[in-house]
């Protein structure tokens, strides 16, 4: 016991290992062990936030913008259930997170001691996989265990729980090398005579048409992604999760797919000759309902890294299991040595140009002097550089931003897909600011999201992270009062949000920069000043507060059933 | 819908009972029964879990057990091929009048006696599930008192392959 490295030692031995340079905690009576062991440590940045939830998002947003897993930390009972909705985060949106809870010590487990909560039983179903700890002989096997299946195959979040004398007691045992699980093997090399019966069927296609999901971004196969539509001639639609991956100003781009996605996405969904899915996982905000009418003509091909998602939610012609990155280039392969049987395109890849330069040239982002969200985002559009990462909040200021923002580059549009979680948007906003310090980050939000965690302003201004938080001010929980007003006879329970804090005066308040927008003419200008401040800003948008996100797919509808396409040229 | 066992190979960690369990109640899937024994491995438990589904639910459940971490093998086994047993302690009344009978029926099962009292037989059978369902539907009659069944527990059999000639 009194012999070897502290428990906290090999907390931090790992990390530097695992080549983790920052993570987000709160501290509490349990982790003041951990805690004191990262006082004085240089090499890995601890980041105080100041809710537990931020710390949950703002690692998940670190991960989402890196590439690599993001931590965070909190301490037993109130500091780890307030991380549960950010885990459940990251795991919905297959995003590595590795978390670290304090526990009450192993002898009191299990007595209801102060601030002890089963955060092992509680974490399991929202998690990918989690940890109790019950010995410091344990924890460098768990926490590099932890890493390799919160990065591996179908990546996610991963607890592991330290009570407090397996943080502080000693021990020799230290694990070297991989850690292997007798049952963890996840499959990522595609079949390759699967992979070859589904080359054949794309060169075969007339219209063919890629939907790319998240998976496509988390294993950084965007650049083969472009290279095999252009081969094919395919159009390219995405998710929610999969904005970016492919550059949405390339002519083969047609956008977003699903409830608020493109009208002329969704149409070509059920015009498609043969439909190439890879790292999506249908979910129903992608498909709309009524599954059998989801592209019904099209062979169907699914190729996802997760064989469960396979046959789960739509039959397909043609499952395959993969790392994206490996399929899309092992396709590329097949596909040139199929060149002579190539079917030709070019009318099907003109008709996607043209679907695609409509929406580029959308009405409804003309200037008309009215600060609408629209305008708003065709500003930021043309405002931020290249390089920029824009996160949103939950509601309209979402589908507004995933309908209009145009993503150039992968992991540069970080949004919550699966859960859709409120206040998402702003701590992510922050931990992809850390990853990536030399980028524009700016959060889209809703004034009701913001709300949620505007205390980590305190954060930002503290450890210096400028991030730029844009609200789309409607005094509304404005996505849910959208439904109300469409299926709901405009019955505005819950929905209005009263007195609403002076959103600059808030902002001026922990120190950041603060701004109220109520002419288009001023949006750049605000967004200059906010990003030159070289502080963490808010500007305050003052939209109307009863405009809507449309076209969207109705409850119920199909995918090409989408109402309010009143002003989309294409219909 | 037809009744699968699925027979599950898994590490002994702390939780891989409830995890395993959580996963079923999490996407809305029934389960008949469970036993979890020690395997022939070290290190390993075995699992047999008895639910419904069409073909395609299986595959599916199968699927998300061997996602789960501690989850090294699953085994759809297939009722043809495999020996299926179920193991079952049942106290049935028996008095003066009846006693005979039921004697009678519990040895046309093949059900041990395991004790008697004035008012009751204690019986213990082990044998296909199915079997003991029929057991217990005809011992209502005299009044069942209590009864315990293991659950399911099953294992292929080795189908010798005949030399070719
Ligand atoms: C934590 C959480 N609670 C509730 C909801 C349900 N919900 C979805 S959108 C929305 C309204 C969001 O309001 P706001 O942030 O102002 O954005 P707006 O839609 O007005 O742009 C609500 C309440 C949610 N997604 N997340
Ligand atoms: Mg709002």
């Amino acid at each position: 016991m009194s012999e070897g490295l502290k428990g906290t030692e090999i907390v931090v031995k790992c990390l530097k290992e695992e080549n983790v340079k920052n993570l987000f905690g709160f501290p509490g009576g349990q982790l003041i062990p951990l805690y004191d062991e990262l006082y004085e440590e240089t090499d890995v940045r601890s980041i105080l936030v100041r809710h537990e939830q931020g710390a949950a998002h703002a690692a998940d947003g670190y991960a989402r913008a890196s590439g690599d897993p993001g931590v965070c930390m909190a301490t037993s009972g109130p500091g780890a259930t307030n991380l549960i909705t950010g885990l459940l985060n990251a795991t919905m949106d297959s995003i590595p997170v590795v978390a670290f809870t304090a526990q009450v010590p192993t002898k009191a487990i299990g007595t209801d001691a102060f601030q002890e909560a089963d955060t092992f039983g509680i974490t399991m179903p929202i998690t990918k996989h989690n940890f109790l700890v019950k010995s410091t002989d344990h924890l460098s096997w768990t926490i590099k265990g932890a890493f390799k299946i919160a990065n591996t195959g179908r990546k996610g979040a991963v607890v592991i729980d330290l009570p407090n004398d397996v943080q502080q007691n000693r021990s020799k045992e230290y694990h070297h090398g991989e850690v292997k699980f007798a049952g963890y093997n996840p499959s990522i090399v595609p079949n390759p005579l699967q992979l070859k019966r589904i080359a054949q069927k794309l060169v075969e296609a007339e219209r063919p048409l890629i939907l790319a999901g998240g998976g496509v971004i988390l294993a950084n196969a965007s650049e083969d992604l472009r290279l095999l539509a252009e081969y094919l001639g395919a159009g390219v639609a995405t998710t929610l999760m999969g904005k970016g991956a492919i550059p949405e100003n390339h002519p083969l781009s047609l956008g977003m797919v699903g409830m608020h996605g493109r009208l002329g996405a969704n149409k070509m969904i059920n015009n498609c000759d043969v439909l190439l899915v890879i790292g999506c996982r249908f979910s129903d905000r992608t498909t709309g309902w009524g599954l059998e009418s989801f592209a019904p003509d099209a062979v169907k091909i699914h190729c996802d890294i997760d064989s469960s998602e396979l046959n789960k939610n739509i039959s397909v012609d043609f499952p395959l299991v993969g790392d994206a990155n490996l399929v899309i280039r092992d396709l590329i392969k097949f596909i040139k040595k199929f060149e002579d049987v190539k079917k030709d395109t070019n009318i099907w890849r003109k008709r996607v140009n043209q679907l695609h330069s409509m929406c580029e040239e959308c009405e409804t982002v003309k200037p008309n002097g009215k600060l609408t969200p629209e305008i708003i985002i065709k500003t930021i559009n043309n405002f931020l550089d290249d390089n920029a990462i824009v996160t949103t909040e939950v509601g309209q200021n979402q589908m507004f931003a995933a309908h209009y923002y145009i993503t150039k580059k992968p992991r540069q549009f970080i949004s919550s897909g699966g859960l859709g979680t409120m206040g998402f948007g702003f701590p992510a906003a922050i931990g992809a600011k850390v990853a990536k310090p030399d980028s524009q980050v700016l959060d889209i939000a809703g004034d009701g999201s913001f709300l949620m965690v505007c205390q980590e302003l305190a954060t930002a201004m503290t450890e210096d992270i400028p991030v730029v938080v844009g609200i789309l001010n409607n005094s509304f929980l404005g996505m849910v009062r959208q439904w109300q007003e469409l299926f709901w006879d405009k019955r505005y329970a819950g929905t209005k949000l009263g007195t609403l804090p002076d959103f600059v005066k808030l902002a001026e308040s922990f120190g950041a920069y603060g701004e109220r927008v109520e002419k288009a003419s001023d949006i750049e200008k605000a967004l200059k000043n906010a990003f030159d401040s070289g502080i963490v800003s808010v500007l305050d948008f003052k939209i109307e507060s009863e405009t809507n996100i449309l076209p969207m797919i109705p409850p119920g509808g199909r995918v090409d059933e989408m109402i309010g396409v009143g002003r989309c040229r294409h219909k | 819908m037809s009744t699968q066992i699925i027979s599950v190979l898994v590490e002994d960690e702390a939780g891989s009972l409830t995890r395993m369990s959580g996963m079923f109640s999490r996407r809305g899937i029934n389960i008949h029964s469970l036993t979890v024994s020690p395997s022939e491995k070290e290190g390993m438990s075995r699992m047999t879990i008895v639910t419904t589904g069409d073909e395609r639910e299986i595959e599916k459940i199968e699927k998300q057990l061997n996602k789960l971490i501690e989850v090294v093998k699953v085994n759809i086994l297939d009722k043809n091929t495999s020996v299926v047993r179920d193991l079952c302690l049942l106290k049935v009344y028996a008095d003066k009048e009846n006693r005979a009978e039921v004697l009678e029926i519990a040895n046309a099962f093949k059900s041990n006696i395991v004790d008697i009292s004035i008012r009751t037989i204690t019986l213990e059978i082990t044998a296909d599930p199915l079997d003991i369902d029929r057991f217990v539907e005809t011992m209502k009659n005299f009044g069942i008192k209590e009864l315990f069944r293991t659950g399911v527990t099953a294992i292929s059999r080795d189908i010798e392959k005949k030399s070719g000639g």
